[in-house]
């Protein structure tokens, strides 16, 4: 009874804090420093402060800033007007026609960029004129984007698995290796919709693009080779066990330095544009990954995660049970926080419950994703539909309503994924161990 | 950064060029933090690159991954202030959206809360510098280094975000304006 007391207390703080505008790694700091000191009658400051110490320094977190590095100065570069040009000749013929330039542009940047927000802005800020220009339906154009944008957090390098992985404990090459399969397969669900779409809908009468010949085909293939080989490198070095992520994410950043030198865009504003950003980026998961590590030091004391997998225990919950009670909580959560918030304010009390119930953390980690991402284009607030709005001039609710069948999509998704499994263990029990 | 240094207050100010040069002071300290981050950023991946080239040698270098740590935790801290200043750092703004004109007590109370947080950990993140020092620390890692050395910039950066979040918080107080740029980053 008393520490339902204590959670009720401790979770009341927190949505004050975090609801009246306080920085969200400053309102956990400040519940783990409430529930230590007051709470639990321990003085807090000094574990508090060893604690950010020893897991702001550690190697693991290091692949961070390297894996948002390496986005930031793609984002300067003309990878996206490269993606547009090279994937609009392969794809322009196919039913649903440019709309799957947004769906595999979106992969493909969303994979170097590892963010779904960046992601988003980047291959709308091209795409969304052009196909304006050619009579694509509004709300496909819409939609195309925000539900492929969020694939960015899916496929690999992914920053939202890097924070997962080191609040976890788990490998970050694994959780990242485990989300390829489901990344594409989400990816062919959204084309597969947007075909079926173009086929089905009455008044769907784009402008045709021109049959391309083989030459031109070429030619916009060649454009794609350099973000493709950059990815094999990244994704592929840690796979084959080459490279751990740290190392990975250091190579990817060479890579997209040359990548961007070779086509001319590396200027030195370019160039220091980029670092500062990924500076400011990295400062800004760092200070989120330092507060909830700190938060998992409070509960420890307090004895909560493995009371609450005890109580999840005693309910007789299946773990079917326990992740469709999960999905609820972080579609809710997902309207107020970005993703990587989710991921720190809970994982401390979900993390013991999950292993409770048997379940596969690398697994639990590709779940977690999808339903945070999911939560981004749920109405009325999202963060990926906020930055439609402001990018298309449409109300919020219409871009969210218009996004309803992305989300359909993603449920589908989620269930797939709990009834198959090994779509995201299996690839990472293939992988090469790195051998030092 | 725009800092408003043509607040009502600062004019009347007798002390005439003394408040500028301390603004123009602390804004140069925030950012030249910024640029140190920016430096770790790129030692992080010079000290990661040559680790992979020593292990393609089979040359065997002792605590470099440790090295990297420590840049990662310089990196984080001393860019902290910086990236406030820029609005980088995320909150909720949803609710406080919706207050209208009675916002800024709500810009108050958070600026100042975080500011009383951050002065808390500023505190004893320097107490435990201070305590390595003492206690003559060593890293348990291969590298052996002193601990209170690669914490400094912990202590640094913790002192200055919390002065960089009371110094928005007094702007707020004396001007009606913090001098946080709305956020235009986004993860």
């Amino acid at each position: 009874m008393e520490s339902i007391i204590i959670v009720f207390v401790l979770l009341g703080i927190m949505f004050v804090l975090l609801g009246s505008g306080v920085w969200i790694g400053l309102s956990l700091l400040a519940v783990a420093a409430i529930g230590i000191d007051v709470i639990a009658g321990r003085p807090a400051g000094d574990a508090i402060a060893t604690t950010i110490w020893s897991s702001s320094s550690s190697w693991m977190l290091t692949s961070l800033p390297m894996f948002v590095w390496m986005g930031d100065i793609l984002f300067y570069s003309r990878l996206s007007e490269d993606l547009f040009k090279g994937l609009a000749p392969l794809m322009g013929r196919l039913p649903g026609g440019l709309l799957h330039t947004n769906v595999l542009g979106c992969t493909l940047f969303g994979s170097v960029s590892g963010s779904s927000v960046a992601t988003l802005t980047t291959v709308g800020k091209m795409t969304i004129p052009e196909l304006r220009k050619r009579g694509y339906p509004e709300h496909l154009v819409v939609s195309s984007l925000a539900g492929p944008a969020t694939l960015g957090l899916m496929i690999p390098p992914s920053i939202i698995m890097i924070v997962y992985g080191v609040l976890t404990n788990e490998s970050i090459a694994a959780i990242n290796i485990a989300g390829i399969i489901p990344g594409l397969l989400l990816a062919g669900m959204f084309s597969g919709y947007f075909a079926i779409k173009a086929m089905t809908m009455k008044g769907f009468n784009p402008q045709q693009e021109p049959v391309s010949s083989l030459r031109e085909k070429l030619a916009g293939a060649r454009r794609l080779i350099p973000v493709i080989l950059l990815l094999t490198l990244v994704i592929g070095s840690m796979f084959a066990g080459f490279a751990t992520a740290t190392e990975a994410a250091a190579a990817g950043v060479l890579g997209a330095l040359v990548l961007a030198w070779w086509q001319g865009t590396l200027t030195r504003e370019n160039f220091f544009a980029g670092l500062m950003s990924a500076t400011r980026t990295s400062a800004m998961i760092a200070l989120i990954l330092a507060a909830a590590g700190s938060l998992s030091l409070a509960m420890g004391f307090l004895g909560l995660p493995a009371l609450l997998a005890q109580w999840v225990a005693d309910f007789h919950l299946s773990p079917f049970g326990l992740l469709m009670g999960l999905l609820v909580l972080y579609t809710i959560l997902g309207h107020f926080l970005d993703g990587i918030s989710c991921v720190a304010l809970t994982i401390s009390i979900v993390e013991p419950m999950v292993r409770q119930a048997g379940i596969d953390m690398v697994w639990f980690g590709i779940f977690i994703v999808l339903v945070v991402e999911m939560a981004q284009i749920t109405p009325p607030v999202g963060f990926n539909l906020t930055m439609l709005q402001s990018m298309t001039g449409h109300n919020i609710f219409k871009i969210g309503w218009w996004s309803v069948p992305m989300h359909v999509i993603m449920v589908v998704m989620v269930f797939i994924m709990i009834a198959f499994p090994g779509l995201a263990t299996w690839l990472p029990q293939q992988m090469i161990p790195v051998v030092h | 950064m725009s800092i408003a240094t043509a607040g009502p207050s600062l004019r009347v100010s007798r002390s005439g060029a003394v408040l500028p040069a301390i603004r123009s002071g602390l804004d140069f300290i925030y950012l030249a933090c910024g640029y140190l981050a920016a430096a770790c950023m790129i030692a992080i991946l010079l000290l990661t690159v040559s680790q992979m080239v020593f292990r393609a040698l089979a040359i065997n270098i002792r605590g470099l991954t440790d090295y990297a740590g420590y840049c990662m935790a310089a990196a984080a801290f001393l860019a902290f202030a910086h990236t406030l200043n820029n609005g980088s750092h995320i909150r909720i703004e949803v609710f406080t959206g919706l207050l209208g004109r009675y916002r800024v007590y709500a810009e108050g109370w958070a600026l100042a809360s975080s500011t009383a947080i951050t002065g808390w950990f500023a505190y004893y993140s320097c107490t435990m510098v201070y305590w390595s020092y003492k206690l003559g620390d060593v890293s348990t890692g291969l590298d052996a280094t002193p601990l209170w050395l690669p914490q400094v910039p912990m202590a640094i950066g913790s002192v200055l975000f919390a002065l960089a979040l009371a110094d928005h918080f007094l702007q707020l107080l004396f001007t009606g304006k913090h001098g946080i740029v709305p956020s235009t980053e986004i993860l």
